[in-house]
């Protein structure tokens, strides 16, 4: 039988391969849809409470958090897109000056 | 049944998702991540959340990838080069931080689970039930969200104007090209 806590373990393994990829990557893209994983396992954790506790506002939040995620994706592209016309990289390594 | 398409779409899950942390090429991450999206999808229908599941997939899968698909094949990305010694060391130490996580996660998970004893409930997320409770109770919310989205077009459009403007060089040396022609 499948328990809350078998929802729980995926998504905190999910959590934990997303802060990996924030960490270790160097491309800003790479960084941004590991921000992606992170959002998603916050959204399995609050499907898998809102089942188990037999309440709606937890698949709620997470249709809000989906709204959200997609506003911040698309400023993160634009950004990473003005980025790229001006250093012509993504690399977040390249981003050592705050004027140039 | 049930636990077998669970340990089947969370193998997939984390699976696709260590993928878009590892794959080289920006094209096969943002791949990688469109499976993710799936199978936690598929997740969300087994837990009977269905209305949440189809909008994760026509907004996730269906506009927000492919907005990052248009972005890693406009950019003209190179893969990533193997790394130097230093930034191995970087990315070690991110596995470590990574696993140090993880294993305080499942810590605080089963010390959690020790104190609860919930079975799983008869709600079903169908979309009649959600869009009562969000037009009603949530309503402020809900008309606070397109006042986001708007001020996130408003934001997108701007900051594109300042790149138009400041790459004055570069659409004159279009202009020039174009006269010459």
């Amino acid at each position: 039988m499948i328990g809350l806590g078998h929802y729980l373990f995926l998504s905190g393994i999910l959590f934990s391969v997303g802060v990996v990829g924030i960490t270790i990557s160097r491309s800003v893209l790479k960084i941004l849809l590991s921000l992606e994983l992170l959002l998603a396992a916050s959204n399995l954790s609050f499907v898998a409470f809102s089942k188990f506790n037999g309440d709606y506002t937890g698949q709620l939040i997470v249709f809000f958090v989906i709204l959200v995620a997609a506003a911040e994706v698309a400023i993160g592209l634009a950004i990473i897109v003005l980025m790229y016309r001006r250093l012509s990289t993504i690399q977040a390594d390249d981003l050592k000056d705050l004027k140039w | 049944m049930f636990s077998f398409f669970f340990y089947l779409f969370g193998a997939v899950l984390v699976l696709a998702s260590l993928a878009v942390i590892l794959a080289r090429n920006p094209l096969y991450n943002v791949l990688s991540l469109v499976v993710v999206i799936f199978s936690l999808s598929s997740l969300f229908m087994l837990l009977e959340a269905f209305f949440v599941g189809i909008i994760l997939l026509l907004v996730y899968a269906g506009a927000v990838l492919v907005f990052f698909l248009f972005v890693a094949m406009c950019l003209k990305l190179n893969s990533e080069t193997p790394t130097t010694i230093r930034k191995n060391r970087i990315r070690l130490l991110g596995w470590c931080a990574g696993a140090a996580f993880l294993s305080e996660l499942i810590f605080i998970i089963k010390s959690f689970l020790m104190t609860q004893t919930m079975g799983p409930s008869s709600i079903r997320g169908a979309i009649e039930i959600i869009g009562k409770i969000l037009f009603t109770e949530y309503l402020l919310p809900f008309e606070l969200t397109s006042l986001l989205l708007l001020i996130a077009v408003i934001g997108i459009v701007s900051l594109a104007k300042g790149a138009f403007k400041t790459d004055g060089n570069e659409s004159g040396d279009a202009k020039n090209m174009a006269g010459n022609r």
